[in-house]
């Protein structure tokens, strides 16, 4: 009888074992990853902070600001650019949609430009020419009384 | 699975070396304290893994070492569990890995030709004990820090050169932000590189000489 109740044994012994080792392997890989993610992720939110009085609001032109802010006991600092533009006043970000460097507005131009691949946008932040692919971005403006809030996500 | 392993040995040949050893019969006198060594093993292994997790959050250093292992044990998904199989399998290990020198001992194992894997044991042993004195202070909390000022007081009674062992040992006068961050080290790099070596080396040299037949 021996031979082949050894065999079907030994196979049923080394598939215990196979199916012991993956088991194992696999509770591990999924304790390991659910360890190294993050425990919270914060939701960003749109918060908004103290740009300028409405007085200094540009009548009809682009106006660089810096807006200061603390987010997290950090000192931060975003530049925007306050804009007039046939009535119509709002902010854009300075960052380019193509990889984050910051555009500066060219008054002889007429246009935002990119100092690093060449990108332009139209005063209303439209793309004209260049790699960006999207609009410059714009931050939401809030009036309080004579103040002028923006908006960023934190 | 079988067949991707196959694809990769057909190249890579390490099965083909090893198929008498491993699947030659194991001698007949052999005792379940033969698996103390196997047991010691699978222990660094699970060491070797939870503390490379570990690593993912602490930070070594003087300010944020206590609150990083706060942070692991207490918000850290599985951070306690993990935590926990760290500390176990190191104390588990450090008694198997004695539990093992004792039978080898026991049974004259250490006889040649087997000398040679006798001293890379003693220097495994020798290891895990270092491993477990140094991680002891990574914690750093009050336990941490004075069973570490009293373990490395005991290098100034050294004679003659004792102050300078202790500075040697410390990075300074005192335990502190410097004896962390060289444990750090020693703990989580010099230790698991030069361990994983001497294991290759000991395994090497039972496979070329076989498990001793005991007395």
């Amino acid at each position: 009888m021996g031979r082949f109740y050894q065999d079907t044994r030994r196979r049923f012994l080394k598939r215990l074992v196979k199916g012991g080792f993956t088991l194992l392997a696999s509770l591990f890989g999924i304790t390991a990853a659910g360890f190294l993610y993050p425990s919270e992720v914060k939701k960003r939110t749109t918060k908004f902070f103290y740009l300028l009085n409405e007085d200094d609001l540009p009548k009809e032109g682009v106006k660089k600001m810096e807006l200061a802010y603390e987010h997290e006991q950090r000192a931060m600092v975003l530049r925007v650019f306050v804009v007039c533009n046939a009535g119509e006043t709002f902010a854009l970000s300075s960052v380019c949609s193509h990889l984050g460097c910051l555009v500066d507005w060219s008054r002889s131009k007429k246009r935002f430009l990119c100092p690093c691949h060449g990108g332009s946008y139209d005063i209303e932040g439209r793309v004209l020419s260049g790699p960006p692919p999207l609009p410059l971005t714009r931050i939401p403006l809030k009036m309080e009384g004579e103040k002028v809030f923006a908006g960023v996500k934190v | 699975m079988g067949r991707i392993y196959d694809w990769i040995d057909r190249r890579f040949g390490i099965k083909p070396p090893h198929k008498n050893f491993l699947q030659r019969p194991v001698p007949q006198n052999l005792s379940y304290f033969y698996c103390l060594g196997g047991i010691a093993f699978t222990l660094y292994l699970a060491v070797l893994l939870t503390g490379m997790l570990l690593s993912f959050y602490y930070v070594p250093s003087e300010k944020e070492a206590f609150q990083s292992v706060v942070r692991i044990t207490r918000e850290v998904h599985f951070g306690a569990l993990i935590r926990g199989l760290h500390k176990w399998s190191a104390n588990l290990l450090i008694l198997f890995v004695m539990l093992h020198t004792v039978r080898v001992f026991a049974q004259r194992a250490y006889r040649p030709p087997r000398e040679l894997n006798w001293v890379a044991g003693t220097f495994i042993l020798v290891l895990a004990f270092a491993s477990g004195f140094t991680g002891y202070l990574l914690p750093w909390d009050q336990k941490a820090y004075w069973a570490t000022v009293v373990g490395t007081g005991m290098a100034a009674t050294v004679p003659f050169i004792g102050n300078h062992l202790l500075y040697l040992v410390r990075g300074g006068p005192e335990v502190d932000g410097a004896t962390l961050v060289r444990f750090y080290s020693i703990h989580v790099i010099w230790i698991p590189l030069v361990t994983s070596l001497l294991l290759w080396a000991h395994f090497h040299m039972v496979k070329r000489q076989g498990i001793s037949g005991g007395l």
